[in-house]
């Protein structure tokens, strides 16, 4: 079959599937289950035939043309194609594993439906061949992978949930605005063509940018804190996913960054490096503390994103010469995903038959349960990086290659760059160290859940009383997975190397590199100090300090941790969701009404104005009047009447008089004409002085003035 | 000349069937209405798709004086706008149809929504600034009524808030117009610009002011910082369907009157590198995030949903401001983009007003179950707004991002895509928690009492029709983009 249709099938069957399990759900849920795992087992046969087809045809694009714009370009080669086989392999076994663990689940459905949405998405990320695809499907990846974390919808999932939406968002967000910056700078995303076109140029803002985005996703310091939080509420199948995978998919972005876009570079190698000791330590710790099964395997997640990191480092300090850094970290990548799904799937062993995870709680389920003591003894052993089973080996190589560059440093091969040999014997002894809590924390699950016996003795009973913990489909599924630990971890020359072999031209390593002697005793002796650290921590911290005896004289293991030192909940959330907010919505709420509040505050100003300026003529005109234009202070005798009426009056007066004597002698008149003329006089001057300070009479003045002057534009017209 | 004349029906068959509508007596039946206005509908839509399909004409209505020609010409921005309007238009009428049961007086509403329909076609087959200024006040006066419907007194307080600011804002183009008149060559629309640069020499720093004056005029119906405040007032208090189309249709007729005022008669070679084009980055970039971060605050659906739009149509205004090929396509990109997801969020806030009642966005939890199709919508719209690819919104932020940095304009070039990112954060922090809380109620949720509402096909299918296209436009953008390009290479 050719290499373009085994794509195509790889990425968009998952989503058609998906579709199709969601509408056959609806109708039986049992026919539902069989499509899914149908669709799972096809994909990893899918994977399987991809990678043995892919020899001659490494390197060939794939082109899905003008979807999205650019269109989607897909190309395999042995890391691409070992990748996808990997996830594939692991979504078939947790498919296996989910009809058992989800048969009280609601809404399972959904679950399924994003389920297999996530598988194509995450696919096609580990088969793109340029940024833009890879961030389209991140992007899918991220959201459907969602509804994982939030599937039972407690409270407690629906927050961590909350907290994976915002990590996976805002590191989706801050991830494209480096593509923007290399797009515009390189004016490419294919990644086989990045290295060319950014020979010369300063991509670090872009590099850091994507590796935020990258980062947070894998799980890197300080962006971790999704991890913690969603694994210990998600359903086990999918934490072993989400801790097996979708990490994963976060290191490949970093990949390309580190061994594309800034291939060999010392500076950005630095970089990395310290994010990785930081998360490797960081992760370990908190692993030790918790008391809760998936929390502590939560953080070892992060813890082994750490070591992976520390190579991808290790890969740019040590430049040309970085053959164990580039195997150790591809095989800790591959061993860490197989760990964690091994893990995973105990842990869900252990939550669908008690629904608890705490350490107190499910103290003493795995007694007399051989079976699932083996299958998780291959893990822990595995993870610890005991000889003889896989996890030895990559970390060995890891820790060989810090070597190396300490001996370059000191034999002055390397040139003595950002680090000093003390900086990095430091940095030697922080990975030994990590390695020991590695060993320590499992020893604690261990020991808790498979040798103690629980506090309470009926509990204990009905734990020793449980034979059927688990169906025959997932006894396959987890046993399947427990026995490739040891196969590879004894014959590393057959089984990882050959991995290492295929996959490393991705990361820029074009030689084969010199044979390893893993089982000699230099390479033995970094693993035995980690042990030995480990034994140490355990018996010394966790067997005493971390615990702590009840009045019952009963020992239980306590949260030494201060929930204060939550980054989360005390430094991210305050932030993110109190402080910016608040601040700039404030602003932003005054710009807001501003212009509202302008149109608000015209008129008042208008008004307050007005009345400023009315109380101050006011108080001009009553100033002046008290002052210069004061009234004259004698008082002023009123007049009455003028010397018409008067003459008039006395005149009529005098005549009435003269009548009263003759005519009128029977019925004299009394009135007194000059009164009276004095009253209408006074009457007439008071109407003329109210129409003449009437407006009426201005207007018509006025236009008795218009009406002269109109005349006398005719008249001067005429003449 | 002939077959032109078609754009002439285009216009004034919404317009005359409307006020037909408007003046005939109550009909009998509520069917007859519906039927009626359906019609019209169509039949409108046949003929502006005629229209749109038969490519570039002119048409010269008649002249109000020199120069001042009522003059239509259908170019290719010309049909983009009046396809996204038909497309829109149509399927929020039929929506409301059914919405509008629970309102009164349905009659007035699809009365007054026929006519703004003709007079936005007027408005995207407008070939000079005269035309276009006389219908841009024509749809200001006609779609008051769609605003203040309820007659309640927010209602009419928001519609009056509506009519003031674009008012003013008109007023603004006005002011500019008579400046145009006397240093444009003509004041029809010419791609790149119609400015005569004989009579401008000398005049540079007094058209810099005109053409501000008249982006802040436009800048008031696209909602532009600082005279965006009745967008949040008169979308909430207008029913669904009219805040779905004002939101989604009418306020992108400010940005078309920016486009044509910009690249159509001062030119992007006169504005490139002024401080008209800096101060224009800055108001819309305040916008883009006032407006996001005010919707994040906000409670209320349809105001957070209005504030929303506040901030995406600035990311128009951002494109369109940095003068550049690419940031222009994704500025175009995004007026088809918002249209459609933006009309679809109003009408599925709509749909959930109308079945249960609920406006707030803390009462939302469970509504998913209840109501899966129309919060599926919801949800795809919403994703393509925050820009979450494959869907559209991705495209156009692309475009806007990768035009701004290659634009290398000083600070700005890559203040702006920090700006767009900020934004689409709070974008997902407003829409997605509607999502969340709808489909996963949590686990205390009652099952049983648990009631399907979802509403009827004739207000589903639009919402499914257009939540498609908000996807499907993202993964198949190319026909969009080319022709897009096309306008571009014009302009630029």
């Amino acid at each position: 079959m050719n290499i373009d249709r085994l794509i195509y099938i790889m990425v968009f069957m998952p989503m058609a599937g998906a579709l199709l399990s969601y509408l056959t759900g609806r109708k039986s849920k049992h026919g539902r289950d069989v499509v899914v795992r149908l669709i799972a087992i096809l994909e990893f046969v899918c994977s399987v035939l991809l990678i043995l087809n892919m020899p001659g045809a490494e390197g060939s694009l794939v082109t899905v043309p003008g979807v999205c714009g650019m269109g989607l370009h897909f190309t395999v080669d042995g890391f691409r194609a070992i990748y996808g086989g990997i996830a594939a392999f692991m979504w078939m076994m947790t498919s296996v594993f989910s009809e058992e663990y989800f048969a009280h689940y609601r809404n399972r459905n959904r679950y399924y439906l994003f389920q297999l949405i996530t598988l194509g998405a995450t696919e096609a990320i580990f088969l793109s061949a340029d940024l833009y695809t890879t961030f389209v499907f991140f992007e899918v990846m991220s959201m459907a992978s969602y509804v994982w974390v939030a599937q039972d919808e407690r409270k407690e999932s629906l927050r961590a949930g909350a907290t994976y939406l915002a990590v996976a968002v805002i590191g989706g967000l801050v991830m494209l605005m480096g593509l923007f910056l290399l797009y515009h700078q390189a004016g490419t995303l294919q990644i086989s063509e990045l290295y060319e076109a950014c020979q010369g140029k300063n991509v670090y803002v872009a590099a850091g940018c994507l590796f935020v985005g990258f980062g947070a996703k894998a799980g890197a310091f300080p962006l971790h804190i999704w991890l913690p939080k969603a694994h210990p509420v998600a359903p086990a199948p999918a934490s072993a996913l989400l801790s097996g995978i979708l990490t994963k998919t976060g290191i490949f972005g970093i990949l390309v960054i580190s061994c594309q876009i800034l291939l060999h570079d010392a500076k950005w190698g630095a970089f990395v490096l310290v994010i990785g000791v930081i998360t490797m330590f960081a992760g370990a710790f908190l692993a030790v503390f918790s008391v809760d099964f998936k929390r502590t395997l939560a953080c070892s997640s992060v813890s082994q994103i750490g070591f992976i990191l520390v190579g991808i480092g290790m890969q740019g300090l040590l430049a040309e010469e970085n053959a164990l850094a580039v195997r150790g970290t591809f095989l800790h990548m591959v061993n860490h995903s197989l760990f964690k799904l091994v893990l995973f799937m105990v842990a869900g062993v252990i939550f669908m038959n008690v629904h608890k995870l705490n350490l107190n709680e499910i103290r003493g389920f795995g007694r007399k349960k051989p079976l699932l003591a083996f299958i998780y003894l291959m893990g822990a052993l595995g993870i610890g990086g005991v000889p003889l089973w896989s996890g030895y080996v990559s970390k060995t190589l890891l820790h060989e290659s810090i070597v190396e560059y300490i001996h370059g440093l000191e034999a002055g091969t390397f040139a003595a760059g950002i680090f000093l040999v003390e900086d990095m014997k430091i940095f030697e002894w922080i990975f030994l160290i990590s390695g020991g809590l590695t060993i320590a924390y499992m020893c604690k699950l261990f020991v808790a859940v498979f040798v103690e016996k629980n506090s309470d003795e009926k509990v204990q009973e009905a734990y020793d009383a449980k034979k059927n913990y688990m169906n025959p489909a997932s006894t396959i599924a987890l046993s399947v997975s427990a026995v490739l630990f040891p196969i590879m971890g004894s014959l590393p020359g057959m089984t990882m190397n050959r991995l290492a072999d295929m996959s490393q031209s991705f990361m820029g390593l074009a030689y084969a590199g010199h044979e390893v002697h893993y089982f000699t005793w230099t390479n033995l002796k970094g693993s035995v100090i980690s042990i030995a650290i480990g034994v140490a921590v355990y018996f010394l911290i966790v067997r005493t300090w971390m615990m702590k005896r009840q009045e019952d004289g009963v020992k239980v293991y306590v949260n030494k941790w201060s929930h204060y030192l939550d980054l989360e909940d005390y430094i991210y959330r305050p932030i993110l969701l109190k402080l910016i907010p608040g601040i700039c919505g404030f602003v932003c709420m005054i710009l807001d009404h501003i212009t509202d509040m302008l149109a608000k505050l015209l008129p008042i100003a208008g008004n307050v104005q007005a009345g400023f300026f009315d109380t101050i003529s006011d108080g001009l005109i009553v100033f002046l009047r008290k002052t210069i234009y004061k009234d004259s202070p004698q008082a002023m005798e009123l007049e009455e009447g003028n010397e018409v009426t008067h003459a008039f009056g006395t005149f009529l007066n005098k005549l009435e008089n003269l009548l009263n004597q003759t005519i009128w002698r029977n019925h004299p008149h009394k009135k007194d004409f000059e009164h009276y003329f004095v009253l209408k006089y006074d009457a007439f001057k008071e109407n003329t002085a109210m129409i003449t300070r009437s407006l009426s009479y201005g207007l018509l003045l006025f236009s008795l003035g218009l009406c002269a002057t109109l005349i006398y534009l005719l008249v001067a017209a005429m003449s | 000349m002939s077959h032109s004349v078609i754009i002439l029906l285009a216009i004034f068959v919404p317009i005359l069937w409307g006020l037909g509508l408007l003046v005939k007596p109550e009909f009998k039946n509520r069917k007859t209405l519906v039927a009626v206005a359906g019609a019209g509908l169509v039949a409108t839509a046949v003929l502006s798709m005629a229209v749109i399909v038969s490519g570039k004409m002119e048409l010269m209505l008649f002249s109000l004086g020199e120069n001042m020609n009522i003059f239509f010409r259908v170019d290719n921005v010309g049909r983009m706008f009046a396809l996204i309007v038909t497309i829109v238009w149509v399927l929020a009428g039929f929506y409301a149809f059914e919405y509008m049961k629970h309102e009164k007086e349905e009659k007035r509403y699809f009365g007054f929504y026929m006519m703004v329909f003709g007079v936005l076609l007027a408005l995207t087959f407008a070939g000079s600034m005269v035309t276009y200024y006389l219908f841009y006040e024509m749809m200001t006066l006609l779609s008051v009524p769609l605003v203040l419907h309820s007659k309640t007194r927010e209602a009419i307080m928001g519609g009056l808030k509506y009519l003031f600011y674009s008012l003013f804002g008109a007023y603004m183009v006005l002011f500019g117009i008579y400046f145009l008149n006397k240093y444009a060559s003509t004041l029809d629309f010419q791609a790149g610009g119609a400015l005569d640069m004989s009579a401008v020499a000398g005049n540079e720093g007094l058209l810099l002011i005109v053409a501000f004056s008249m982006i802040l005029g436009f800048g008031v119906k696209a909602g532009m910082f600082p005279l965006h405040a009745w967008l949040p007032t008169a979308h909430p208090v207008a029913p669904a369907p009219a805040s779905a189309v004002m939101s989604g249709i009418i306020v992108k007729m400010g940005v078309l009157g920016m486009l044509r005022v910009v690249y159509f008669m001062f030119g992007a070679d006169f504005l490139q590198g002024t401080w008209v084009q800096k101060a224009w980055m800055v108001l819309a970039l305040i916008t883009v995030f006032m407006g996001s971060m005010l919707a994040y605050r906000e409670k209320v659906l349809k105001k957070r949903l209005a504030y929303s739009t506040v901030s995406q149509i600035s990311y128009i205004l951002f494109g369109m401001a940095l003068l550049q090929p690419e940031a222009l396509t994704g500025s175009l990109l995004h007026v088809v983009f918002h249209a459609v997801i933006k009309s679809t969020l109003f009408m599925c806030a709509g749909a959930i007003i109308y079945k249960t009642g609920k406006t707030n966005v803390l009462e939302v939890k469970g509504i998913g179950k209840e109501m899966p199709v129309t919060i599926w919508c919801y949800t795809f719209a919403s994703l393509a707004l925050i820009g979450i690819p494959p869907a559209s919104g991705f495209i156009s932020k692309w475009y806007l991002a990768i035009g701004s940095l290659d634009s290398e304009i000083h600070v700005f070039s890559w203040l702006g895509p920090v700006v767009l990112l900020i934004s689409a954060l709070l974008t997902a922090g407003y829409l997605l928690p509607i999502t969340i809380k709808g489909f996963l109620p949590g686990a205390d949720y009652d099952y049983d009492s648990l009631k399907k509402k979802e509403p009827v096909k004739m207000m589903v299918i639009p919402l499914v029709v257009l939540a498609a296209l908000a996807i499907l436009l993202g993964v198949f953008p190319n026909p969009l983009t080319d022709f897009i390009s096309e306008i571009v290479n014009s302009v630029l």
